[in-house]
């Protein structure tokens, strides 16, 4: 009787994942999680990360080449997963062109002229607490603008995160976010080849290193506790 | 039966209404129609320090010094009327405007009356709540309930602050000849007659007193046996929900402003709460001491009467006002509304507080500038870097389109970070192919290049517009692209 019910649950599970494709089903992988996660749409990526980015946490991403397809990744899963997706763009260099109407309605892009104004923007958007995705481009910033922004203002926005259950995303050129609870290091040099390939491929040949991760600090406090 | 709500000391409540403060203090307020202003309506402190009606303002400060003077304020009158009318509308859907501070309903065909001849306790609970809504609009209300419009007027005013009469005689037992409204001359010649008390008048008889005393003494004869049955004139309540003040000074700070703002959207938020409404929009108006007054409508994304929401989305346009000159009045109305239900897509995911995030996306329009933040839409040209912000539709709380047939799904393979303005380079071509860069952000040969693509519109007027775009790989490993417009060259920006 109970191996019965349990075939009828899978079978709805696997109908309703078919019949909304677009909603994350609950799945072993899901179940496993400790902290609810944003994934980035880069499958090896999400499988260090034990899903993807931790939400009410920073994550840095310092990019050397990829940070913009990276973020076009999160706002499709944002599209994907129908959230809203705060981008804070430090330099205004953002480009909505190819992007579909429909990923674009789901952006608020926040065109701001310098870091110390995206800092602010920043701050603005994690206490409204209505965005669960919230990513700050700082990459092309000049490190001149960069070094004004205090360890105490990431750690601000570290809390605020936390208080909210917001995804903070950075992109920087150069790790310097204290408190980030996720480092990814972007490491891609593109060609002209690369113009031609299909955004599967561009993902599926993004290289990365996760250089800090709330996965093996985990891991480390549980071999610690049992220990 | 009919029930008449009766606002006391009119006048006073409409100054103490703007002035709250001045409730226990000795208070006069004067008439200032007449040629020598004259005291026209008194605080009940100010009556015990021996001040009267129709003092002149000189005689009330002789007996009173501490007393606080204030002319009749018509604009709060108004604003008082409106909410009697507004207030009663919500239990009685046949409603008279009898006098500014009086309204006379209608109960007939109500529920409550069934059970009144056994026990009135019901239609006293009735009245009971008519004066608790009031209360909380801040205001004091006599309820009166009796078969005949006067008797109800009669009961009100008796000042209970409920008087519940089934019949015509338990009112005229406990009225004064001198809450009839009888003319003086008419009060003096009882006087003499030695009638003193209501039942000795009516005991006069209809004919004796309309012999002797005239048709307007025989009118509250017939009026207090019950048999008067007047039709009533019907009105429907003002839809508008308004606060006005004239400042005595020209204000030139926000500070004063937001004081006075903040009573306001308070007392708003009361009207429209007691009320069930919510504010669907709300409208400032800034009088200015010289110029066109100044003028905002806020559109209210999810309608409320939350005074802290209210107040944070005027509250944060104001801080970037500036006007030409010193503000000499402050209006402030509301467009009532029905408080919003709304059916969400079972897998749609709705903002946590609309009215939150209107208020930040207004903060980060004060900070960035307005066209520097919403929602981009692409216009339909194939002018690169064409775009515009959408910024009404996000605040309002509406995103996500669907998607569309035809249109790119998700996004592009590489994408690129734009410079705007285009970072200006020097080129040097080869067989007119670009060769090398020189740029502030790159520099070096070109070692492959895709290209060119020329691309132009507009040609039709005088936007027209011509470019060739170029992709070049440097030696250091950057992949740019650039553009070539009148003989300049642009790096657009860098493939990411």
């Amino acid at each position: 009787m109970k191996a019965a019910s349990a075939n009828g649950i899978i079978q709805l599970r696997r109908v309703l994942a078919e019949r909304f494709p677009q909603v994350p089903a609950w799945t072993e992988g899901v179940a496993a999680r400790v902290h609810p996660c944003w994934p980035t749409g880069f499958k090896r990526l999400d499988e260090s990360l034990q899903g993807g980015l931790p939400t009410g946490a920073i994550s840095e991403i310092v990019c050397d080449g990829g940070g913009a397809v990276f973020l076009r990744s999160l706002l499709g899963q944002a599209q994907q997963r129908r959230q809203l997706m705060g981008l804070i763009d430090g330099c205004d260099g953002f480009d909505p062109a190819g992007m579909s109407a429909a990923a674009l309605s789901r952006l608020l892009w926040v065109r701001c002229h310098n870091a110390e104004e995206a800092a602010k923007a920043a701050d603005l958007l994690l206490r409204d607490r209505n965005l669960p995705l919230v990513a700050l481009d700082l990459q092309m910033n000049p490190n001149g603008q960069l070094r004004k922004i205090s360890a105490t203002t990431w750690y601000r926005l570290q809390r605020i995160a936390q208080q909210s259950g917001t995804v903070l995303v950075t992109l920087t050129a150069a790790a310097m976010i204290p408190c980030a609870e996720v480092r990814v290091n972007l490491e891609n040099r593109f060609t002209l080849a690369d113009l031609d390939k299909e955004p599967e491929d561009i993902a599926r040949e993004l290289k990365f290193a996760v250089t800090r991760s709330h996965v093996s600090r985990e891991t480390a406090t549980a071999i610690a506790e049992a220990g | 039966m009919f029930a008449v709500i009766y606002l006391p000391q009119f006048h006073l409540q409409a100054v103490w209404r703007q002035e709250p403060e001045l409730r226990a203090s000795p208070l006069a307020v004067m008439d200032d129609a007449e040629p020598k202003a004259a005291v026209m309506e008194l605080s009940a402190a100010g009556r015990a320090a021996g001040v009267s009606l129709g003092q002149t303002s000189t005689q009330a400060r002789a007996r009173c010094p501490e007393i606080v003077l204030r002319p009749r304020s018509r604009a709060q009158e108004e604003a008082i009327a409106g909410m009697l009318l507004q207030g009663a509308f919500c239990f009685s859907p046949r409603i008279e405007a009898t006098a500014p501070h009086v309204c006379t309903l209608d109960l007939q065909g109500m529920p409550l009356l069934a059970t009144f001849a056994q026990n009135c306790a019901s239609v006293e609970d009735w009245a009971q709540r008519i004066v608790a809504a009031f209360d909380q609009m801040r205001l004091s209300a006599q309820v009166g309930v009796a078969e005949t419009p006067f008797l109800a007027w009669q009961a009100a005013q008796l000042g209970r602050p409920i008087s519940c009469a089934g019949a015509a005689e338990e009112i005229v037992a406990a009225l004064s000849l001198e809450k009839l409204g009888l003319p003086t001359a008419i009060l003096d010649r009882l006087e003499r007659w030695g009638i003193g008390s209501v039942n000795a008048f009516l005991a006069l008889g209809r004919e004796k007193i309309a012999e002797r005393l005239g048709v307007e003494a025989a009118e509250i004869h017939d009026g207090l046996r019950g048999r008067e049955s007047r039709p009533l004139k019907l009105v429907t309540p003002p839809e508008t929900f308004e606060e006005f003040l004239e400042f005595e000074l020209p204000v030139e700070t926000i500070e004063p402003l937001l004081f006075v703002l903040r009573r306001f959207v308070e007392e708003l938020s009361r009207r429209l709460g007691a009320i069930y409404l919510v504010a669907q929009e709300l409208k400032l108006q800034l009088g200015l001491a010289v110029g066109a007054p100044y003028e905002r409508l806020f559109v209210i994304p999810a309608p409320t009467s939350e005074v802290e929401a209210l107040f944070r989305i005027v509250h944060t346009h104001l801080e970037n006002v500036r006007t030409e000159a010193p503000i000499q009045s402050l209006r402030l109305s509301a467009r009532p509304g029905r408080s919003g239900q709304y059916q969400f897509g079972l897998f749609e995911t709705a903002l946590r507080n609309p009215n939150q995030f209107h208020e930040t996306l207004a903060r980060l329009g004060a900070l960035l500038g307005s066209d520097r933040v919403g929602s981009p839409r692409l216009r339909a040209t194939h002018r690169p870097d064409s775009f515009e912000m959408e910024v009404s539709r996000m605040a309002n709380g509406v995103f996500g389109e669907e998607e569309s047939a035809g249109e790119p799904s998700q996004v592009c393979g590489l994408a690129l970070r734009r410079f705007r303005p285009p970072l200006p380079a020097v080129v040097e071509l080869r067989e007119n192919r670009p060769a090398w860069l020189r740029s502030s952000w790159v520099s070096g040969p070109i070692i492959a290049l895709k290209g060119p693509v020329k691309i132009s519109g507009s040609w039709w007027d005088e936007k027209r517009w011509a470019r060739e775009e170029w992709e070049a790989q440097t030696r250091d490993g950057g992949l740019c692209r650039l553009a070539r417009e009148q003989e300049h060259w642009f790096i657009d920006g860098i493939f990411d």
